[in-house]
């Protein structure tokens, strides 16, 4: 038994300590996604491309500009993003395998991007500009709008649904509905539509532009904003909605504005990324761990920083640096995710850094 | 402080009939009073609590906190009124007990919940009084159920409430534990213009420390007083016998009613002479107040801080070290 940890004081030493090497760890992921590839490009051109330094290979300057840098940002954002979400479903539920994804906004951007490409096998061409575009923002529109449905479905469906568990199987209830539309839909297609599609299921940071990025930082920033209101109605409903009820919050309103923070952080990443697994649920779990606390006044930096430098190391992994393969972003994240979410599982104390469930 | 008329609690069933848990409940509570709301299980002891702290809607009737009806009260002003322990234990992971108590400042802090020194000068007294200052640096999960309790509690007073409710704030505590956690209730209760009400199962320990019992039986019916008005006036007995068990207004505990038939003389003073009744009353023995030759008879004798017991019968004394030993003869 855990008699005496460390006084508040040294506590909070640590953890000082603990977002330093965190946010040294950002720099150093940042600098190695934009080095690390196909090719190699040393770290002083790199340097010399940021500050815009001439005399650097042309090749590597397009390269770092409109490949790498978006990139490794899509990354960091989509990190941050799927973390935040992932906490406030972890603690608004009281699961502590809640993920961004549970109430199903994935399931309705996935929904969208099938009718999108799969769907304009039927529809007759309707779709079909946007398979010929090739730019992915056609995509980004279908699957914003499948997010978007489902969030307000949820926003809706969470107004009148006092009971959290309902809306969880609810939520799951839908996901079943979408996959099976989705498999209807994928039965009926021809194979390239059906490898469109399940290419944009596996998830990725590359097809992200500058301009995408411009929009998906914007939103994302809407929703961590957001979330920076709520820690103290997070921590209310770490006692449940009674107690918080008896504090004097509004709990309607609290349920209300984490739906939304929560929703649209994730309906951002899977919009602009495809659906992106593990993070939003191993996340939060690596802050609890580190910074031992469910306090949300210290967690949400946390996931903040962990998370952005989880999904950047996620983002180098993917690029197999030295070869020319590139890896769908949630094979990277569920081969390392999934023995995580295990391990967490099975060394987890009753109580002790989580939720009982 | 708390005051209800005509009041109906129960359940809205959509739009379907309410099912009625309780009916015209006229219910008094002042301040400085450890109020102990008693009643067998299931009879809707946590449906009262919930509905007079706000957390469920009434169905008929009227209730005044500090002379103001209750659903004027906007939530922020009611936690300043009123704070709770609810029954069902928590689990708010990792934290700390001084930032467990400290959530109890949640209706004077701001959007940001920024502490002010007096905000911890809150916190810090409530720990005291409520003796746990020693764990405040201490993990929840760590503590033991009955200091996790008090710990609910110091939370409870940090809200600086006038009325502290609690659900069952025993359930989980083992009889000291909850010897102590009553105490603690009605010191906090008397003296200041506070009030505590309390539900609980534990008769015993109500009828020892509150200033006020809300007794309430299977039809919903609630009659109020002394603990000791309720026990003479036989509402009591009214309540809670029940086949086989009876409740004893002497020693204000349970009995079981089927009394010994095998008769059976004690004599002897003190704590020995005391258990030694009632161990003879499980063997199934009644106890006489007359000596006689035809039945057993048993003397408690206590010397130079040695007790034994002797056992008489049938012209034989034997003298025995222990009580277990006494009743192994008395079987044989």
């Amino acid at each position: 038994m855990n008699q005496s940890p460390d006084s508040p004081t040294s506590q909070k030493t640590k953890r000082l300590w603990l977002f330093g090497l965190f946010l040294f760890l950002i720099l150093a992921l940042f600098l190695l996604n934009l080095a690390l590839g196909s090719v190699s490009i040393p770290l002083k051109d790199i340097w010399g491309i940021l500050v815009g330094k001439e005399g650097v290979r042309e090749s590597w300057v397009y390269i770092v500009q409109n490949s790498r840098l978006p990139r490794v940002l899509t990354a960091a954002l989509a990190g941050i993003a799927l973390s935040a979400s992932g906490l406030q479903m972890q603690t608004m539920f009281r699961n502590p395998l809640a993920d961004p994804f549970i109430l199903g906004i994935n399931s309705g951007a996935s929904l969208g991007v099938a009718i999108a490409i799969l769907g304009s096998g039927f529809v007759g061409g309707l779709f079909l500009p946007a398979l010929n575009m090739r730019g992915e923002f056609s995509l980004v529109l279908a699957a914003s709008a499948g997010a978007g449905l489902v969030l307000a479905l949820i926003l809706l469906v969470g107004r009148w649904v006092q009971n959290p568990t309902t809306l969880l199987i609810l939520g799951l209830m839908f996901g079943h509905a979408t996959s099976a539309v989705v498999s209807l839909l994928v039965y009926f297609s021809a194979p390239e539509r059906i490898q469109a599609y399940s290419i944009w299921s596996f998830g990725s940071f590359s097809g992200v532009n500058w301009t995408q990025l411009k929009v998906m930082s914007l939103v994302i920033l809407a929703g961590i904003g957001l979330m920076a209101l709520l820690p103290k109605g997070l921590n209310a409903l770490l006692l449940g909605e009674d107690y918080a009820r008896t504090m004097g919050l509004n709990v309607g309103l609290l349920r209300f504005t984490i739906l939304l923070s929560a929703s649209v952080l994730s309906g951002a990443v899977t919009a602009f990324c495809g659906p992106i697994g593990f993070i939003g649920v191993a996340v939060p779990h690596i802050a609890r761990n580190l910074f031992k606390t469910s306090n949300h006044k210290i967690l949400i930096p946390a996931i903040i920083l962990i998370g952005a430098a989880v999904s950047m190391a996620a983002s180098l992994i993917a690029q197999l640096p030295g070869s020319q393969l590139v890896l769908p972003i949630n094979v990277v994240t569920s081969l390392f995710g999934a023995p995580f979410v295990v391990w967490v599982v099975l060394k987890r104390k009753r109580g002790a850094t989580s939720f009982n469930v | 402080m708390l005051q209800t008329s005509a009041l109906a609690i129960g359940y809205k069933n959509g739009g379907k009939t309410p099912r009625v848990v309780a009916n015209h409940l006229n219910l008094q509570l002042n301040a400085g009073e450890f109020v102990c709301l008693v009643g067998p299980n299931g009879v809707g002891k946590s449906t009262l609590l919930r509905t007079v702290i706000g957390l469920q809607p009434k169905l008929a009737g009227e209730i005044q906190l500090s002379g103001r009806k209750l659903a004027t009260y906007h939530p922020r002003e009611l936690a300043n009124q009123v704070s709770v322990v609810l029954t069902s234990p928590i689990s708010v992971g990792a934290m700390r007990v001084d930032e467990l108590v400290a959530m109890g400042r949640f209706p004077f802090t701001g959007l940001f919940d920024r502490m002010t020194d007096h905000d911890w000068d809150v916190v810090h007294e409530t720990l005291r009084v409520v003796g746990v200052e020693k764990l405040s640096h201490r993990y929840i999960h760590t503590l033991s159920d009955g200091e996790r309790q008090k710990v609910m509690i110091a939370r409870a007073l940090a809200q600086e409430p006038r009325l502290l409710v609690l659900d069952e704030p025993t359930a989980y505590l083992d009889l000291p534990g909850r010897v102590v956690v009553m105490d603690l209730l009605h010191d906090l209760a008397s003296g200041k213009d506070k009030a505590v009400l309390t539900s609980t199962h534990e008769l015993d320990l109500a009828l020892r420390h509150a200033d006020r019992i809300w007794l309430m039986n299977d039809e919903g019916q609630i009659s109020q007083g002394a603990p000791e008005d309720l026990v003479l006036n036989g509402s009591f007995a009214q309540i809670f016998n029940r086949a086989g068990v009876r409740f004893d207004p002497l020693s204000g505990s349970f009995d079981t009613q089927n009394r010994g038939s095998k008769p059976v003389f004690l004599e002897g003073q003190g704590p020995e002479a005391i258990w030694t009744r009632r161990a003879l009353l499980r063997a199934g023995y009644r106890v006489e107040e007359e000596k006689l030759q035809a039945f057993p008879s048993i003397s408690v004798i206590t010397k130079n801080g040695t007790t034994t017991w002797q056992l008489e019968q049938e012209g034989h004394a034997i003298t025995f070290a222990s009580i277990y030993e006494l009743l192994q003869e008395l079987r044989n």
